[in-house]
């Protein structure tokens, strides 16, 4: 066991660096695209009603399709449609931030809407206009209250993201599938790998809370169980 | 109320006021005048649309059809070169806004922001105070509802009393010319009803222009210079708090009187 794991992890630890560098930069430029496209999405659901069920369309379409079915349409049907990705990782990086930002899209709708409506309704009678009044006061909040929610988000998106080997990105799951096919050993490779993952998203979750937890204790919010 | 005071142009008027959720009417023709500084009390049951009107004064609820004028402007509509008036745009609705106060029953303070920087808000983002500048009036207003030792405080960890309090010093900061209450002290506990009702009665002495809606019957006999009854979306009685109380015209009103009387 030991000897396996020095024969085939130890060795392709440079690799699975490798690998893993891949894995977060096309999850944090995914998950950034995601809350941009989400929060637009969002947007235009609650206040753009003339575009609000190409809104809605959007969302359920993100939400309804699987993961595996949006990166293969746009590796391979987008570049003929439109002439992009040009690359197998934007490929990724799309098919990943379009699945996230529908989801992330009712998180935040649910975080708008869950705020007290007396809240904004202070901010118009001290003479606030709406989009004012959201950038001071609902926002910030609505932030605060979704922060479980985005994070848990993050997660799924690093997990997804183990899917992206198949049109060939060279992303931490990639790279020990190759190992694993090269020596058929793969039960200390795979459990490595795992952990990895696994430190990953708890490093990157531990962060967050602690960031919104700091700012629920300042407000005298009580912390996230 | 003597001549000379009577002849004033009104702070506030209403004229003809209506609104109806669906095919349901709150308010039916509500008209009357007010002066600078004097307080109004409204008075009437539950559902009677005391809400409904306060939230007509500021824009807050879109009326069904009427205008309300503030110092003779109206609220909402713009007048156009030919005398008419068309609907207002949101910028100039919020200036309005920004001229009449507003106490909510259940406070409303912004939970992530301290009891100064509640204060300070509507200065800074709508008036475009300097920081410095706002700070000075928000203290100022602060000590006005004796919170001064509470300005750093976040609302979570004030009581409701205090955080009513800090609401209505939010509310004054921005200098409005009438400040409006809506049962400010009905989500509070009955010890703490004392502290929001003395602030309130120091600012009535002190000449501002108020109307609140309230059940404390004594606060509207003692403090206010005219009481108005509700009921059903119209007013019923419309007098000084002594006939009002005292010799009421209407029946309704005889009765309600008599059925908040402990
Ligand atoms: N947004 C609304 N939609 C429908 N009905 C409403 C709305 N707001 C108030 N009402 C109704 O209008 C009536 C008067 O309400 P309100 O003004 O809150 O009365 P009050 O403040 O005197 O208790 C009530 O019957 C209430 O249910
Ligand atoms: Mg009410």
């Amino acid at each position: 066991m030991l000897d396996n794991f020095n024969r085939f992890v130890i060795p392709n630890l440079g690799l699975f660096m490798d690998g893993l560098t891949i894995t977060v930069r096309i999850c944090a430029i995914a998950f950034a695209m995601a809350v941009v496209m989400g929060a637009i999405a969002c947007l235009i659901r609650l206040y753009v009603p003339v575009l609000r069920y190409f809104a809605i369309a959007y969302i359920e379409f993100s939400r309804a399709t699987p993961i595996i079915v949006q990166l293969l349409w746009v590796n391979y049907v987008w570049p003929e449609l439109f002439g992009f990705p040009k690359s197998v990782e934007w490929a990724g990086i799309i098919a990943l931030a379009i699945q996230s930002s529908g989801y992330l899209a009712e998180t935040f709708r649910s975080g708008i809407e869950g705020l007290a409506r007396g809240q904004v309704e202070a901010g118009l009678a001290v003479g606030m206009t709406r989009a004012v009044a959201f950038r001071r006061i609902v926002a910030p909040q609505a932030v605060l209250v979704m922060a479980p929610s985005i994070i848990n988000q993050f997660a799924v998106v690093v997990k997804a993201s183990t899917l992206v080997s198949i049109i060939a990105i060279p992303d931490l799951m990639y790279d020990a599938l190759k190992v694993v096919n090269q020596w058929f050993e793969p039960i200390e490779v795979l459990t490595s790998v795992a952990v990895l993952y696994i430190l990953t998203i708890f490093a990157l979750s531990a962060t967050a809370k602690r960031v919104a937890d700091h700012f629920r204790g300042k407000y005298g919010l009580d912390a996230q169980a | 109320m003597n001549n000379a005071v009577a002849e004033q142009k009104p702070i506030l008027e209403c004229r003809d006021l209506r609104k109806a959720f669906g095919a349901f009417e709150v308010l039916r023709s509500i008209s009357f005048e007010m002066q600078a500084g004097v307080v109004l009390s409204v008075i009437g049951a539950s559902g009677s649309g005391k809400s409904t009107l306060l939230r007509c004064l500021n824009y807050l609820e879109q009326p069904s059809s009427g205008v309300v004028f503030l110092d003779g402007e109206p609220i909402g509509l713009r007048r156009q070169a030919d005398g008419g008036l068309k609907p207002d745009s949101p910028a100039n609705i919020a200036r309005m806004r920004a001229q009449i106060g507003m106490v909510f029953q259940q406070f409303n303070l912004w939970p992530h922001m301290s009891a100064l920087e509640n204060v300070i808000e509507a200065p800074r983002q709508v008036k475009g105070l300097k920081r410095a500048e706002a700070i000075e009036i928000g203290r100022h207003y602060l000590g006005k509802v004796n919170l001064l030792d509470k300005a750093d405080a976040y609302p979570a960890r004030l009581s409701g009393g205090q955080q009513q309090r800090v609401a209505i010093a939010r509310a004054l900061a921005m200098q409005p010319k009438v400040m409006l209450f809506d049962e400010a002290t009905s989500a509070l506990d009955p010890e703490l009803t004392g502290e929001v009702l003395d602030v309130m009665r120091a600012l009535a002495e002190e000449g501002t222009t108020m109307v609140v809606v309230t059940h404390e019957m004594r606060f509207a006999r003692d403090v206010s210079d005219r009481v108005m009854f509700l009921h059903q979306g119209v007013i019923e009685e419309d007098g000084a708090p002594a006939q009002v109380f005292g010799n009421p015209a209407s029946e309704r009103c005889r009765a309600f009187l008599s059925s908040v009387a402990h």
